[in-house]
C-alpha cells in the first residue's frame, strides 16, 4: 500500500486514494474520517514517526506500513491529520487533535515520555536492535540526555560540600560541550552519523554514570563507591560502543571512542572525588 | 490603540493555548530576572530558567504552533539513516481560517523573547559572569530554534500556497479544455 510519490497525484485523486486505503484500514485502526477534508499530499508514514494532526475537524489513519517518500527537504503539502487512533504505536509526538487543550497536552505528554523511556530502552538495555544503530535511536529526542544531565549535576552539586554552583555549571558545562565536541569528532573523522542522533545517544548513555553519581552521594564509603562507579562506567561505555564504532570506518574506531571513554571516565573520577 | 499594528476586530480565537503559549516564556524571563534578588544558588536558577525554557520549547514547537498558526516542523531519520526537516502546514482554506490575533501574538512573542534573551545575555557579558552567560546560552539557542523552524514551515506554506494555486488553475484549465473538446 504505497504511495507512488514519484509521480505527483492531483490532490482530488490523492484523496480517493486515501479513502480507498482508509476503507481497507478501517477495521483495522478502527478509524472515523470524515467527509470534508483537505486534499491529502503524499504522506510520510515511518511507523516511528510524528503524526501530524493540527485541527480538531479531521480524524484520520495512516495505513503504518507505508514506506516513505525520499524527500530531502520538500515539505508535505497539505495536513493530514491522524493521531489520537494511533495511540498503539510508540513514538507519536505530535498528538491527537486538540479538542480542549488539557487532553492533547496529556496525550503529547504521555507519548513524549512514552518515548523517553523506550529510547532508555533501546540506548542503555541490551535488546536485538543494538547492533543496527540507525534503527535503534532512529527516534531521537532531546528530553532524556536533558534530564539526566541536569541530573547528574544536581547529584554531583548535592554531594560537594563546598562550591556547588561551580560543580553545577561545570559538570553541565563539561557534559553539553563533551557531547556537541564528540559528535563533531565523529563527523570529521569522515564518519555517518547524525548530530542530533549522537547528542541523543551520548546523553542518554549518561544513565548509568547518573544511577552511579545517585548511589554514591547516598553512600560515603570510598572503596563501595569506586566499585559501583566503576561497574556504571564499564555500562555506559558498553552502551555507547555499539553506536559510535558502527559510525565510522573501521580503522579510525579507535579514534572515534577514545574521546568518548575519556569523558566518561573523567566523569567517574568526578564523582568518585567528590566530597 | 497601544500598537498600531495590532489587528482590531476578532477577539483571540484560542485564548487558553495563547496564555501557555506566553506563560512559560514570561515565567523564565521573570524568573531569570528576579531571582538575581531574591535566590543565592545559581543551581537553582539555572535548573529552574533552564526547565522553564524548554517547557516553552516543548509548547510552543507542540501545541501553540499547531493550535494558533498550523505550522508544524519535526525532524525525521528515513530508511536511508538520513536526518530529514520535515514541515508542515494546514491546507489553504484553515490557513486563512486562522485567526489573525493569535498569529500575531504567536510570531511577536516569539521574537521578542529571543530579544530579551539576547539582551540579557549582553548584560551577563558586560559583568563577566560565565554561569549566567550559560543559562542565557541555553534559553536563547531553544528560542531561535522555534524561529527558524517556524519561519522555515511558514516559508514552505507560502511556497505551496503558490504551488496549489497553479495546479489548481492548471488542473481547472485542463477540465475545462476537456469539456469544450468533448462538447465538440
Amino acid at each position: 500500500m504505497s504511495h507512488s510519490d514519484t509521480i505527483p497525484l492531483h490532490p482530488s485523486s490523492q484523496s480517493d486514494i486515501d479513502e480507498i486505503e482508509n476503507l481497507i484500514n478501517a477495521d483495522v485502526h478502527s478509524a472515523t474520517v470524515l467527509p470534508a477534508r483537505p486534499p491529502s499530499p503524499p504522506r510520510v508514514s515511518i511507523p516511528i514517526s510524528h503524526s501530524p494532526s493540527p485541527l480538531p475537524p479531521y480524524q484520520k489513519v495512516h495505513p503504518s506500513a507505508s514506506p516513505p517518500p525520499v524527500v530531502p527537504a520538500v515539505p508535505a503539502a497539505a495536513a493530514a491529520p491522524a493521531g489520537s487512533s494511533r495511540i498503539g504505536i510508540s513514538s507519536d509526538a505530535f498528538g491527537s487533535p486538540p479538542d480542549t487543550l488539557t487532553e492533547p497536552v496529556w496525550d503529547t505528554v504521555k507519548r513524549d515520555l512514552a518515548r523517553i523511556v523506550s529510547n532508555l530502552k533501546l540506548v542503555v538495555f541490551p535488546n536485538p536492535y543494538r547492533e543496527d544503530p540507525g534503527r535503534a535511536l532512529r527516534d531521537w529526542d532531546l528530553w532524556g540526555p536533558f534530564f539526566f544531565i541536569v541530573f547528574l549535576g544536581l547529584t554531583l552539586s548535592w554531594s560537594a560540600s563546598a562550591k556547588k554552583s561551580e560543580v553545577f555549571a561545570v559538570a553541565f558545562a563539561i557534559l553539553a560541550a563533551g557531547a556537541i565536541i564528540l559528535t563533531l569528532n565523529v563527523l570529521l573523522l569522515g564518519g555517518h552519523i547524525i548530530f542530533f542522533q549522537s547528542l541523543s545517544l551520548l546523553g542518554y548513555c549518561l544513565f548509568p554514570l547518573a544511577i552511579g553519581a545517585l548511589i554514591c552521594m547516598l553512600e560515603g564509603n570510598v572503596i563501595i563507591k569506586i566499585v559501583v562507579v566503576s561497574i556504571t562506567l564499564a555500562w555506559s561505555c558498553w552502551a555507547a560502543y555499539p553506536f559510535m564504532s558502527a559510525a565510522v570506518n573501521p580503522r579510525r574506531k579507535a579514534l572515534a571512542l577514545y574521546p568518548v571513554f575519556l569523558m566518561y571516565i573523567s566523569v567517574a573520577f568526578f564523582i568518585i572525588a567528590i566530597d | 490603540m497601544p500598537f498600531c499594528l495590532q489587528p482590531t476586530g476578532e477577539n483571540y480565537a484560542n485564548p487558553r493555548t495563547c496564555f501557555f503559549h506566553v506563560l512559560f516564556k514570561a515565567a523564565a524571563l521573570a524568573f531569570y530576572i528576579l531571582s538575581a534578588i531574591f535566590i543565592d544558588s545559581f543551581v537553582i536558577i539555572f535548573v529552574v530558567t533552564v526547565f522553564l525554557a524548554a517547557l516553552d520549547f516543548w509548547v510552543v514547537k507542540n501545541v501553540s504552533g499547531r493550535i494558533l498558526v498550523g505550522l508544524r516542523w519535526w525532524n525525521e531519520i528515513d530508511e536511508q539513516g538520513e536526518s530529514v526537516w520535515k514541515f508542515e502546514c494546514l491546507d489553504q482554506e484553515s490557513l486563512a481560517r486562522m485567526n489573525k490575533k493569535d498569529s500575531w501574538l504567536f510570531w511577536w512573542t516569539l521574537y521578542l523573547t529571543a530579544v530579551a534573551w539576547i539582551f540579557l545575555g549582553i548584560f551577563s557579558l558586560i559583568r563577566f559572569q560565565a554561569d549566567y552567560l550559560l543559562v542565557v546560552g541555553v534559553c536563547l539557542t531553544l528560542s531561535i530554534a522555534n524561529i527558524v523552524g517556524f519561519t522555515k514551515c511558514r516559508k514552505d506554506a507560502k511556497k505551496q500556497i503558490q504551488q496549489f494555486a497553479t495546479q489548481t488553475i492548471a488542473s481547472r484549465f485542463t477540465s475545462s479544455l476537456q469539456s469544450a473538446f468533448s462538447v465538440v
